[in-house]
């Protein structure tokens, strides 16, 4: 514990500034990639599990084809078009058989394939760690905004988080189709009824939530060393965040993740050896003074 | 009539008149438990003299460990429906609770035994209180929180847990009352011991009024409330129930291996715990203790023929998930009542 | 409400997995150990994030045992490797080694697991008194401290202290010479990198003594994103780094902290940073990285190192890591030992072991020796560079001396109350 340094930081004007920022560029990471989890059990009711092999699969995909072509946009859209398709193949040949059974069902369909994708990431690119490197036109020093230090390619990935925060937030409160999404999630007998198609929403749905963990494994694999296994790690971060802000909620994500890089932040200035404990003890109190996350809703 | 044919046929009545009805253990029953106990006992006891295999030795030690804290996972799951994702924090418990008394302190082995479940009953008495009043996911997520931040404070508190390495220099084991645990054998019949009395406990426990209780919250815990019962109070029991003989395997664990590691109390542990009863079935007793086995023999063969364990057990896992979708145990209770059904059927 | 499909060609299944495994375990397994060959046991990791160790302690250990094979074996019996996968969890470690003797027969064992594994293995050995070689812990306290000391039990890896004494001595001496008297730590926090950067720094405080540690950073193994520990480094503006993140962790650090052109800013040593598995892989390498060795096949400069590690990389078209030196080493000490004692029971092999001294193209000067005292390999080629993007990678190596080692790893063995 070094209570000093944190205190002293809150003191100084110039490392609050720092330390804030920085808090919030791993909050907006943190959102990009645990935003999918929240979307897909927001309206599929379903934990996706297999959240953080999507996320692995989207840095390959990304890394391959950036090795192959060059081109950075190019292995962004391979990461994400390739996680979209396995992740509607995935729910419409597996999820969507164990949609009505209880959490420990889905939980082991999700576990198993988190297994087997693990292995057959390591069958296919070998099990030494890898790195995409950063594509020159980000090789630039860093930007200095409002005293704070920002990277030029963190603003790229907090460009897009926020993106997808308002392209989801507007998408499902304003548009027909967000609206025919909420109404299937709410009750999906009802609008099966009125004759949409619920199988081709869900695996929609499904589909963009692992896209979007997919472009977040391609986006950060510049930064990051790729190697079977990596989801695990980003699982359980996305994980703590949906909980704390919520099941479902996409506003709960970004708060919760806000709120969870701050932590980071400020911690490993004034508990370095326990910032990972501050995380797991900050969502114990969340769930044990509102168990559905500060933003979520009751599930019925 | 079976066990399971007196509890349906008990459940279809309780229905019928619309009132919880509590079946009250008949003394037969009961001593015929202990007996199949007994016999298994002396079963597994005689077994080193039939087969000269070391292996299987420490195959039924494993066996005990995990059995008893698969078997006490069902307590929470298949009997009172609450699914825990971090039960493993006390088995965890129980191997570091234990190889710290042991290494610590001289007390005897007992004392011990005693002191670690001790530990176990206050630590999970105050989780408990906390999570139980939570309903279904929200329970599970918080005590995978509460698991993941144990095993945070493990690796943290380094100088008394040992960090990430675990407790070093393995479990002094004083001879007590003539028992040697440094001694195979002696461990081997201690573990089958714990493992038999364990088995017994949790099974009176299942089969008592309480049990029953257990099973009408799992049922419908509104209903129960508004029969009387303190729905909270029989969760939280059960909960440091089942922590008992989880950390009890954790001991038998620590004893195996001598030591203890962080790993125990991670969330994989739990994880194992679940696929366990899902491999064995949840609503038979002895259903995980099938699973354990299961589990055990596939993770040993495999892991002798290939590196890539983790495609097969997904395999195996979908294969119970999504092809069988029951445990081996709820399947093979299902087809012995068709074909006997079936036999009635063709006498009549 | 979905249906439950009727099991049919699955029941059959079920039951022939049954039985299989039924009969597994009612088989008594008599291990058949021909009198021709010697069965090596060897617990590892083969899955996971740590694949890799297994894997290149797998190859370093094959190339060795295939020349001994090919000379004739140990004292006459051909080698037989039996390599098994922990999947890195110790109680599987333990497991997998007292099976590998049990049941698979072996006579011998080589470890190959990471620190708790290695401690869970060690408790095997001394519960069997089998001969056993750790080859990947560096964790100096499984050989200094006394209480883990078994006749049985060698060691053929490096040590953290070693590690640190030499690296606590280079930096220091560049210290003085460009004044970085600011340093900020920022490395794994587990054993393996508290130990290693707390010793780094009490030597480096010991050679010079202006030294102050103003910033430690502590983040978890295999953490993915490492923001708030660049910019807590960055904030503290020291002149000098020190870090003992290893594999792919250091590599993402690399990248992460590039991009706040933090090697700008400082100098950076990272004591794992001259292993070929990250400076192959890391795409924008920075010069100027200080660097200890772990496996470099230009270091030492020697002949039979050089065509060690193309051999090496020719069979297994991959570079030789620190894991592949280790290994090779504990094969090459068994085969010396066993042809010293004529004899290939592990015992003999253990006593002939013991303060033996054996060529080694990893050796400081060709040779290395396993100290009889506590049992660990002591004379291996250990120095530290600066790195640069290409071959040779660390073009210059400033060697450390084994003398002055040795007398202040006794000291430092004092301290800790060892000896």
């Amino acid at each position: 514990m070094d209570l000093d340094a944190l205190t002293g930081c809150l003191a100084s004007s110039a490392c609050l500034v720092t330390q804030t920022t920085s808090g919030f560029i791993i909050g907006m990471l943190l959102f990009l990639v645990a935003v999918g989890l929240t979307l897909i059990f927001g309206v599929l009711k379903v934990v996706n599990f297999t959240h953080g092999a999507f996320y692995m699969f989207g840095a390959y995909f990304a890394m391959t084809a950036y090795q192959v072509t060059g081109s950075f946009a190019l292995a962004m859209f391979c990461g994400a078009a390739g996680t979209a398709i396995l992740g509607l193949v995935f729910e419409r040949v597996f999820m969507s058989r164990v949609y009505g059974s209880d959490v420990l069902m889905q939980l082991l369909v999700c576990y198993a394939f988190v297994l087997i994708f693990d292995d057959v990431v390591r069958l296919i690119w070998g099990p030494e760690f890898k790195s995409m490197g950063m594509p020159t036109a980000f090789q630039v020093p860093p930007l200095f905004i409002v005293g704070g230090v920002v990277p030029p390619y963190y603003l790229l990935l907090i460009g897009v988080a926020l993106a997808v925060a308002a392209f989801l937030g507007v998408g499902l409160a304003r548009t027909k189709i967000g609206k025919v999404i909420r109404a299937a999630a709410h009750n999906p007998g009802m609008v099966s009824a009125l004759g949409i198609n619920t199988g081709l929403i869900y695996g929609g749905v499904f589909a963009l939530g692992g896209m979007l963990a997919g472009l977040a494994g391609a986006l950060a694999a510049p930064v990051r060393s790729l190697t079977p296994g990596m989801g695990f790690s980003v699982l359980i971060e996305s994980f703590i965040v949906t909980v704390i802000g919520g099941m479902g909620s996409i506003l709960g994500a970004l708060i919760g993740a806000l709120l969870i890089g701050l932590i980071r932040s400020f911690g490993s200035l004034g508990f370095p050896l326990f910032t990972d404990g501050l995380m797991y003890l900050f969502m114990v109190i969340v769930l044990v003074a509102r168990p559905t996350g500060l933003f979520g809703k009751e599930v019925a | 009539m079976t066990e399971l044919q007196a509890e349906r046929a008990g459940q279809r009545a309780a229905e019928s008149l619309g009132v919880p009805r509590v079946e009250a253990r008949s003394k037969r029953l009961r001593y015929l438990d202990v007996l199949i106990a007994v016999a298994a006992f002396a079963v597994l006891a005689t077994l080193p003299f039939l087969f000269s295999s070391k292996a299987l030795l420490d195959f039924v030690i494993r066996c005990s460990a995990f059995g008893l804290f698969a078997t006490s996972l069902n307590l929470l799951v298949g009997y009172t429906g609450m699914i825990s994702f971090g039960h493993g924090m006390f088995f965890g418990l129980g191997a570091y609770g234990f190889g710290l008394i042991m290494q610590r302190t001289g007390v005897p082995i007992p004392v011990a035994f005693i002191g670690t479940l001790l530990i176990t009953t206050i630590v999970s008495a105050v989780i408990g209180a906390i999570c139980v009043r939570l309903k279904e996911i929200y329970f599970a997520f918080v005590t995978l929180a509460f698991q993941m931040l144990i095993h945070s404070l493990i690796l943290s508190w380094a100088s008394l847990t040992g960090g990430d390495q675990g407790l070093r220099g393995g479990i002094p084991r004083p001879v007590f009352l003539g028992v040697d645990l440094s001694n195979h054998m002696h461990l081997y019949i201690v573990s089958c011991a714990l493992l038999v009395i364990g088995l017994l406990l949790m099974r009176q426990i299942a089969q008592s009024p309480f049990g029953y209780t257990l099973r009408m919250i799992r049922d419908n815990a509104s209903r129960a409330s508004f029969v009387g019962i303190d729905v909270w109070r029989a969760k939280l029991t059960i909960f440091v129930l089942a922590a008992l003989f989880a950390s009890t395997g954790g001991i038998i664990m620590c004893l195996f291996v001598s030591g203890a590691y962080p790993e125990f109390a991670y969330w994989t542990i739990s994880g194992e715990g679940i696929f366990i009863n899902m491999l064995g079935g949840v609503t038979t007793f002895l259903g995980p203790m099938a699973g354990t086995v299961l589990l055990l023999i596939l993770n040993d063969t495999v892991t002798r023929l290939t590196d890539y364990y983790g495609i097969v057990l997904g395999i195996v896992i979908l294969f119970f998930a999504i092809g069988l979708r029951k445990g081996l145990m709820d399947f093979a209770v299902e087809w012995y009542e068709q074909r006997r059904d079936g036999a009635k059927e063709s006498a009549r | 409400m979905t249906k439950t499909s009727k099991p049919g060609v699955s029941r059959r299944s079920t039951l022939a997995l049954m039985g299989a495994g039924a009969m597994t375990i009612a088989t008594p397994w008599v291990a058949r150990a021909q009198a021709k060959t010697i069965k090596i046991g060897m617990p590892t990791i083969l899955s996971g994030r740590v694949a890799q160790l297994g894997t290149s302690s797998r190859n370093g250990a094959m190339i060795e045992v295939d020349k001994v094979n090919a000379a004739g074996g140990l004292a006459g019996r051909q080698i037989e490797m039996v390599i098994r996968d922990s999947k890195g969890q110790p109680q599987e470690a333990a497991r997998v080694a007292r099976e590998l003797v049990n049941t698979d027969g072996c006579e011998l064992l080589l470890d190959a697991e990471a620190s708790s594994g290695a401690f869970a293995v060690h408790e095997v050995a001394r519960d069997l008194g089998v001969l056993c070689i750790h080859t990947n812990s560096e964790t100096s306290s499984l050989t200094a401290d006394p209480k883990q000391h078994i006749p049985n039990a060698f060691r053929s890896a490096r040590q953290g202290v070693h590690d640190s004494i030499v690296g606590g001595g280079y930096a220091a001496a560049i210290a003085k010479a460009k004044g970085l008297k600011k340093w900020a730590t920022c490395s794994p926090d587990y054993a393996y990198g508290r130990d290693t950067t707390g010793e780094f720094v009490y030597y480096l405080k010991q050679f010079a003594p202006d030294v102050e540690i103003i910033s430690d950073s502590w983040p978890k193994l295999f953490q993915p994103d490492y923001t708030e520990v660049v910019t807590k480094i960055l904030q503290a503006k020291p002149q000098a780094m020190y870090s003992a993140l290893w594999g792919g962790d250091l590599t993402s650090y690399i990248d992460q902290a590039n991009i706040y052109a933090m090697f700008s800013q400082m100098e950076v040593f990272a004591v794992n940073m001259a292993d070929y598995t990250a400076l192959t892989v890391v795409k924008n390498l920075p010069k100027g990285i200080h660097s200890g060795n772990r496996y470099i096949k230009t270091y030492p400069a020697t002949a039979e190192n050089a065509a060690w590690g193309d051999a090496y990389k020719a069979k297994f078209n991959e570079y030789p890591t620190n894991w592949s030196w280790e290994n090779a080493t504990a094969i090459m000490l068994m085969a010396e030992a066993s042809r010293k004692a004529n004899s290939a029971d592990g015992k003999k092999i253990a006593d002939a072991m013991r303060g033996l001294t054996i060529k080694s193209p990893f050796g400081a000067d060709g040779s290395v020796t396993m100290r009889a005292e506590d049992q660990t390999l002591i004379g291996y080629a250990i120095g530290w560079g600066t790195t640069i993007p290409n071959e040779p990678y660390v073009p210059e190596v400033k060697s450390g001396d084994w003398k002055q080692i040795l007398a202040l790893e006794a000291e430092w063995k004092k301290t800790k109350g060892y000896t």
